[in-house]
This record gives C-alpha cells, sequence and structure tokens, in this order.
C-alpha cells in the first residue's frame, strides 16, 4: 500500500481535475509524473544534504512582560544534515546540532553600563552561558534528531524528533514546508532543496523556567534554510 | 423573517462600530521605543528555497497615542540602514557580506542615503486590538504609501520605568523592493520585502 501511496496524490487531483473540466472544452492532458512525485521533487537525488550556513536562519521567540513583545533570538551556528528520500519522504532523517554560545539578541547599546551586576560583559554572553538560561558552560550542543516524518500535504509534513536542551531530552514535532529544489551554476550537479520549519514547546519542561510567566513559557522555534547535496 | 435577521445584523454591525472600545489603562500620550525590547526583521524569498531574513539593530519609534480614539494616534519610525545583521557565522565573511549589502548602489547604497523612515498618515481599526496602520515609507529617495497590520498586545509596568506605561505591539507588511528601484536579480531574489516588527513601546517622560 504504502508503495501506491505516491501514485495516489496526483490521481486523485486528476479526478478533481477532470470532474471540474466537464463543462469545458477538452484540453491536454494534465501530466502525471511516472515516479508520482510533485514537480519540485522530479529529478531530485536521494542523498546525504548539509546546511548551506549562508543560507539558513534560526530564530526563536518568547513572550516578554507577560506578552507585550515577542522577544527575539537568532542562534548563527547550527548545523543540519538531511537525509533525504525524494520518493518516501517520511523516509528520509534529519540530525540538527546548535551552538548555544551562538546567540544573538541585537541587545542595543551597552549592557555592561546598565547591569553593573551582571557576571557577564554583554546581554548574549548572559542568556548563552548563565545557569538560569541556557548554561552553555554545561550544556555546551543543542540538539534535534528526527524520530518520525509523517507527510501532511504536498509539500508539508511533520517531523517528530528528540529535542536535547539542557539536561533533558523530550520529543518535539516540526512543522515542515518544502519550498523547492534547484541547481545552481557553481555547485554544478548537486541538488539543492530549501524548507522552512517551525516549532513550539515549553521550556519549562526542560527544566529552563526562569521568570514564567512574565517572560513566556512558550518557545516559539523559526527555521528556514537550503540544503547542499554532499559531494 | 430575513429582514428582522438583516436588521439584527446592521444593529450588530453598528453598534460593534459605534461603541468601539477606548484602549483601557493607557494614557493618551506620546511613546518612544524601548530599544531593548524591540525586533524589527526584513526578508525575502532566496531562489525560491528559503526566506533570507535580516535583522535591523538600530531603529526609533515615536508614537502619539490617543486611548480614547486610536484612530487619531500617529507613529513615526527611523531605522539606521548600517545597523542590518545578516547573522552570518564565519565573522570576516559577515562583515564583507553586510558591507556588500550596505553600500552596493544595487542593494541598499547606504552611501547616498542611510535611512528608512516612516510615516504614518491613517490608522484604522480592524477589531479590538488590531488595525492598518498606513504612511508614507521613504526609502532609497522614493516614497510610496504602505499598510501595516499592527496588534496591540496590552499595557503594562515594570520596575524599570516606575509610573510610565509600556505598551506592546507587533506589525507586519510586505512591500515590493522594485518600488524603490531596487530591482536587482529579482526573481531570483524575491522582489516582496516581508516587514515584521515586535516591540515594547515607553511613555515619556
Amino acid at each position: 500500500m504504502r508503495k501506491h501511496l505516491p501514485y495516489l496524490v496526483p490521481l486523485l487531483a486528476l479526478t478533481i481535475a477532470c470532474s471540474e473540466m466537464q463543462n469545458e472544452p477538452i484540453t491536454e492532458p494534465k501530466m502525471v509524473s511516472e515516479m508520482g512525485l510533485i514537480p519540485e521533487l522530479e529529478g531530485v537525488a536521494t542523498a546525504t544534504y548539509s546546511l548551506d550556513k549562508s543560507h539558513a536562519f534560526l530564530t526563536f521567540k518568547v513572550t516578554h512582560a507577560n506578552g507585550l513583545s515577542d522577544y527575539r533570538m537568532n542562534f548563527s551556528k547550527f548545523d543540519a544534515t538531511i537525509d533525504f528520500n525524494p520518493e518516501k519522504p517520511e523516509m528520509s532523517s534529519i540530525m540538527v546540532t546548535i551552538d548555544p554560545t551562538s546567540v544573538v539578541s541585537n541587545y542595543p547599546g551597552d549592557y555592561k553600563a546598565g547591569h553593573p551586576k551582571s557576571e557577564f560583559d554583554t546581554w548574549d554572553e548572559d542568556v548563552s552561558r548563565n545557569k538560569r538560561w541556557l548554561n552553555s558552560d554545561n550544556f555546551p550542543e543543542i540538539s534535534f534528531k528526527s524520530t518520525t516524518i509523517t507527510r501532511t500535504g504536498e509539500k508539508t509534513g511533520t517531523v517528530t524528533g528528540d529535542l536535547s536542551l539542557l539536561e533533558i531530552t523530550a520529543p518535539v514535532t516540526l512543522d515542515v514546508t518544502f519550498n523547492g529544489s534547484a541547481n545552481f551554476q557553481w555547485l554544478g550537479e548537486r541538488d539543492v532543496i530549501g524548507f522552512n520549519a517551525e516549532t513550539t514547546f515549553n521550556r519549562s519542561k526542560f527544566g529552563m523556567a526562569t521568570f514564567v510567566p512574565y517572560i513566556g513559557d512558550e518557545v516559539r522555534v523559526e527555521f528556514t534554510g537550503e540544503f547542499v547535496q554532499d559531494e | 423573517m430575513r429582514l428582522i435577521l438583516s436588521a439584527i445584523a446592521l444593529t450588530a454591525f453598528f453598534w460593534q462600530a459605534t461603541v468601539a472600545q477606548p484602549v483601557q489603562g493607557v494614557p493618551t500620550d506620546s511613546y518612544s521605543l524601548e530599544k531593548t525590547h524591540a525586533y524589527l526583521t526584513f526578508s525575502v524569498k532566496h531562489a525560491g528555497l528559503s526566506d533570507y531574513v535580516v535583522n535591523f539593530t538600530d531603529f526609533d519609534v515615536n508614537l502619539d497615542f490617543n486611548a480614547q480614539s486610536p484612530e487619531l494616534s500617529k507613529v513615526q519610525a527611523v531605522i539606521n540602514l548600517t545597523s542590518l545583521n545578516t547573522n552570518l557565522p564565519d565573522p570576516e565573511k559577515k562583515g564583507e557580506w553586510e558591507d556588500e549589502l550596505l553600500f552596493d548602489p544595487k542593494f541598499f547604497n547606504a552611501r547616498t542615503a542611510n535611512e528608512i523612515r516612516f510615516i504614518s498618515n491613517s490608522v484604522e481599526r480592524t477589531s479590538e486590538n488590531t488595525g492598518i496602520v498606513t504612511g508614507e515609507l521613504h526609502f532609497l529617495g522614493v516614497k510610496k504609501t504602505v499598510q501595516l497590520d499592527v496588534e496591540y498586545n496590552g499595557n503594562g509596568k515594570t520596575r524599570r520605568f516606575g509610573d510610565r506605561t509600556l505598551i506592546g505591539f507587533n506589525a507586519r507588511g510586505t512591500i515590493k523592493r522594485s518600488d524603490y528601484g531596487m530591482d536587482v536579480l529579482i526573481p531570483f531574489i524575491g522582489d516582496e520585502v516581508d516587514i515584521e516588527f515586535s516591540g515594547e513601546l515607553v511613555q515619556d517622560q
């Protein structure tokens, strides 16, 4: 059954298209790909893909002051590897590692002047190293390993996996959108694929309950980026 | 029967329209951006494969807020282009790339003008906590009308600001960079620029 599943989607689309075309002049039949793949997955190599670090963004947001604004930070250093199976995307897997010392808060002005008692030189360093935040001296890596992928639409799916943050490993589910594939001259035959992904989880579940609920418990994570087929 | 339903619907509509609530607990006053809790992000599509996300880290907003009639409020924003942050991981490449983005006449051309300005000219309330702010965006020597969808997140007081009230908003809008003459690499790099703001403003002293 699973083997035939990819054929069902275009078949269904064709059925709907035909029923809508009943009163219209007969035109060229819609092309149905042999593989049953959406056009953007046609010809994409089953291979290992690594993050294109110059086209990848990882943002997390929490509400501040009981919801007055979203506090937004980026990680500038992270890596991800996908074993991608375009024919059966649900058989793919992904592994992500994040360097918690790469927090970028875009804090304006002189942090030290406003926080003379802080043992840290910058707010970024505080968020990264302070034991009540990311405690990176003791937990130098955040990681995510997929366990289950479910396709929910032509270009969408959910990726469930284990998030290891601080001393806890717990499952989170990402909503993923496949944005398409391309070949760039400067990368030759190597395929490039792009995704957006987002999820929310409660930081208290990972033992970080500092200032909840003044600073929101719910952490919203947003990723957008490209992956290049390994050589 | 249909007439009665229409009458009820019409009454409900006018009821809602005429009793738009004043914003409770917020003084009518001028407010300035609380810069340590404010984010401004621009994103464009790259090769249709991903969103290229740029933060501006130095910008200011001034708001004349009318709590009785929020649609009479006025807002101005100024963005320092040289504060852009691409978050590229390699510091050397980051510096080079950001300089190119900033100073290349194809991109932000910041040697000619290093600011983007927004000045509102009307505010429309669309529900209790949402509205549309229409104004002029001044960018690359071009002035165009843009609309921002704004959400009021609430108000509060903090120890740091004492009796001064803080109010929080999220705002988003989309512009076409080609409208401002920046059409380099369209459509490989998307024409549409999504703008996202979240931040707090503090009552002026």
